[in-house]
Formats: structure tokens, sequence, C-alpha cells
């Protein structure tokens, strides 16, 4: 080490020459005021949300220096990104997703299949308003067989239905006029 | 070291029209940073003022712009006031406000697209008598603050010739007099990196600098 010290000394002394580089007079009398006056007037000092990542998380930082110089590194670390990404898309093809109960009868595929068909053979799967009404006059007043028909191609129709009963008296519609 | 010296003893610096700064008492770093946490913007002015000149000089060596070292120094200290409450003290604030520029001028210099104009600070009046430039100057120079002049220029030049970590090496440890440890502390790595990007970078300097070193 003391060989290395000599062999750069006459260097170090060249680099001395850097410690005589002065800002201009008077600059350093001001500097602290004006940060201060930056703080006050609410400057955040500009910085972009990458940065501020790479200062919670050095490690990330250093992750990034190292795949910037090294391109080989670089290129593996991109191929085990697909492999991994690749493995991800044939794994969850591959995997069986029909738990069955106990009964042996589907449970989770079925519920969309039936959706699915009631949609197609009877009406589109959009949930008309009536249906979704459970109290009203347009309730009591669909016929019993389209509501039928209606619950069973509806989501809610899957769902136990509330025993919601008509109202004893009809509702009024809401008067949004304003008084007399 | 000129760059290094405490903000408190430059006091007499100030122009006589300001108003006279007394001053600070010996107050203990902590203390300052607890009251500069709570939003005491008195006591982290006391700090920006301890680290002004230590945080501009690493800065300015390593873009070799004045306006650039400008810019990138306030908004060091004013990053450091704002992320104050993740500083969990175990480092010392000095290491902490030292990492924050270094990274701040790191992403800088990356995101310059080309190098901008060298914009050098004027050497002060001791440079001319000092004796280890004063040896490196051949005594034949007729006016040897044209050779310093020059001489400081391409010192500049080939410092900008390094990659940024091993300019920051340099700088920290030939130009600002701080220890390995204390570099790796603020670089985030370990000693023998340091140890390793110095060799390297003084072999890259000596090389490009062949002319004016031996």
């Amino acid at each position: 080490m003391s060989q290395d010290s000599q062999d750069f000394e006459s260097l170090r002394r060249l680099l001395a020459l850097k410690r005589h580089e002065q800002p201009p007079p008077g600059y350093f009398n001001d500097f602290s005021s004006q940060v201060i006056a930056r703080i006050k007037a609410g400057d955040q000092a500009e910085e972009n949300p990458l940065e501020r990542l790479f200062w919670e998380a050095p490690w990330l930082q250093r992750l990034w220096a190292a795949l910037e110089t090294k391109p080989v590194m670089a290129g593996a670390f991109g191929a085990a990104v697909c492999a991994l990404l690749i493995g991800g898309v044939v794994y969850s093809g591959g995997v069986d997703v029909q738990p069955r109960d106990v009964a042996g009868t589907d449970t989770t595929i079925t519920l969309p299949m039936q959706i699915a068909n009631a949609s197609v053979a009877t009406e589109p799967l959009l949930v008309t308003p009536a249906a979704l009404s459970f109290s009203g006059p347009e309730a009591s007043a669909l016929p019993e067989s389209m509501a039928a028909e209606s619950s069973a191609a509806s989501i809610f129709g899957l769902v136990p239905r509330p025993s919601a009963q008509p109202a004893s008296a009809p509702l009024s519609p809401l008067r949004l006029s304003g008084g007399n | 070291m000129i760059m290094t010296e405490p903000a408190s003893r430059k006091t007499s610096h100030a122009p006589d029209d300001a108003p006279a700064r007394t001053e600070p008492a010996p107050t203990e770093e902590a203390d300052l940073v607890k009251r500069a946490r709570r939003g005491d913007l008195g006591a982290y002015d006391e700090l920006v003022r301890r680290y002004q000149e230590r945080i501009y000089a690493t800065i300015y060596h390593m873009t070799a712009n004045h306006e650039d070292a400008n810019d990138l120094a306030q908004e060091a200290f004013i990053k450091a006031f704002h992320a104050l409450k993740s500083f969990k003290g175990g480092s010392s604030f000095y290491t902490w406000v030292y990492r924050i520029a270094v990274n701040k001028t790191i992403n800088f210099l990356k995101q310059r697209k080309h190098k901008a104009a060298m914009s050098l600070d004027d050497l002060d009046f001791n440079a001319e008598h000092d004796p280890d430039l004063v040896a490196l100057i051949s005594e034949k120079t007729p006016r040897r603050e044209v050779g310093l002049t020059e001489l400081q220029e391409k010192l500049n030049v080939a410092l900008q010739r390094l990659s940024e970590p091993h300019r920051l090496v340099v700088t920290l440890h030939d130009v600002q007099g701080l220890s390995h440890e204390e570099i790796a502390k603020i670089m985030d790595c370990n000693i023998g990196t340091v140890r390793s990007r110095l060799f390297y970078a003084r072999q890259q300097l000596q090389a490009y600098l062949s002319d004016y070193v031996k």
C-alpha cells in the first residue's frame, strides 16, 4: 500500500489544486438562507419517483447499477423474468380448477355456467331493473312466470332470495315539487 | 483544508452591511436534528451552515460546474429536510446528507444527456503558495498563475473522463480527505470496493495526466 501511495504521490499533489477552487466570495453567506427560504416556500426539491425509490431501497440502486454496467447480467435477468412469466402461464393453464363438494356436484364451475346458459337461452345477461326490484308496484305487477324466468336468468336468482313481501300500502312515488 | 472549514468560522466573511451574526453555541448535532425534525428551521439553518461547504464542494468536484453544484446542493438540503422523519440516526447526519447529495448528483449526471461546459470556480490566492503545487509547476514558467489555471483545466477534464463512482471516490478521498470507512458508508459499499475504485481511478488519472505527473 505504501508503494501505491508513493506511486501516486505526484498525482495527489496535483489533486490538491482542487482544494483551492473556491466559489465567488460571499457565496456561502446566503446559501443557508436561500435553502430555508425555499423550504418555507414549500419547495419539495423536484425528484422523480425512481429516484425516491432508489433512495429508500439502496439495494435496488445497486441492482440497477449492476444491470447497467454488465449487459450479460441484464440479459440473464431479462431471461429469468421471461422464464418466470412463461412458467407462470403454463402452470396456471394446467391447474384443475374444479373443486367438488361432498355430494359430487360442481360448485365453483357450475355457477358461471348456469348464468351463461340461462343468458344465452332465455334473454341477455343484462338484469332488468324489474328483476332487481324486490318491492314496489312493478314487482307485484310482473307476471309470475316472467319473474321466475328473470330471476333464474339473473345472477341474483342464484342467491337465496329474501322473502320480500309486498308492502301492504303501495309506495307512492316521491314528490319533489316544492310545496304550494 | 479550505473547503472543509466549519461554517461557524466563516462569520468573518460576512459583508459589512449584513447583520452581525453571533457565533453559534456548540450545540450537539443530535439536538439540532431533533429540533429540525420538529420543524425548527433555525436548527436546520445551523445544520446547513455546518455542512454547506463540504456538500457544495463534493457536488462541484463531481460536476465541474458552479451553477449545477449550487442547484444540486440546495436541493439536497431541501430533500434532507423533508426526509428528516426517515432519518433513523443509524449514521451521523453528516453521512446521511452526504448520501443524499451524492445520490442526487449521480442521478443528475446520468440524466444529463450531453456533458455541460465546465464552469470552474476560481483558484484562491493560497494556490500560488502551495508547496505541493509549486513543485509541480516548472520554475521557468514566467507567469505561474497561467500555469496553474491551465493545470486546473486539464485536471478537471481528466476527472470528468472518469466514471461517476471513480470520480466520487477520488473526490471524497484525495480532495476532501475522507477516510475509506466514511466513503464506504456514504457510497453504501464495502471498504474493499472503495480501495479498488480508488486505485483504479488514480491509475486512470495518472494516465490522463501523464504530462504533468511523473
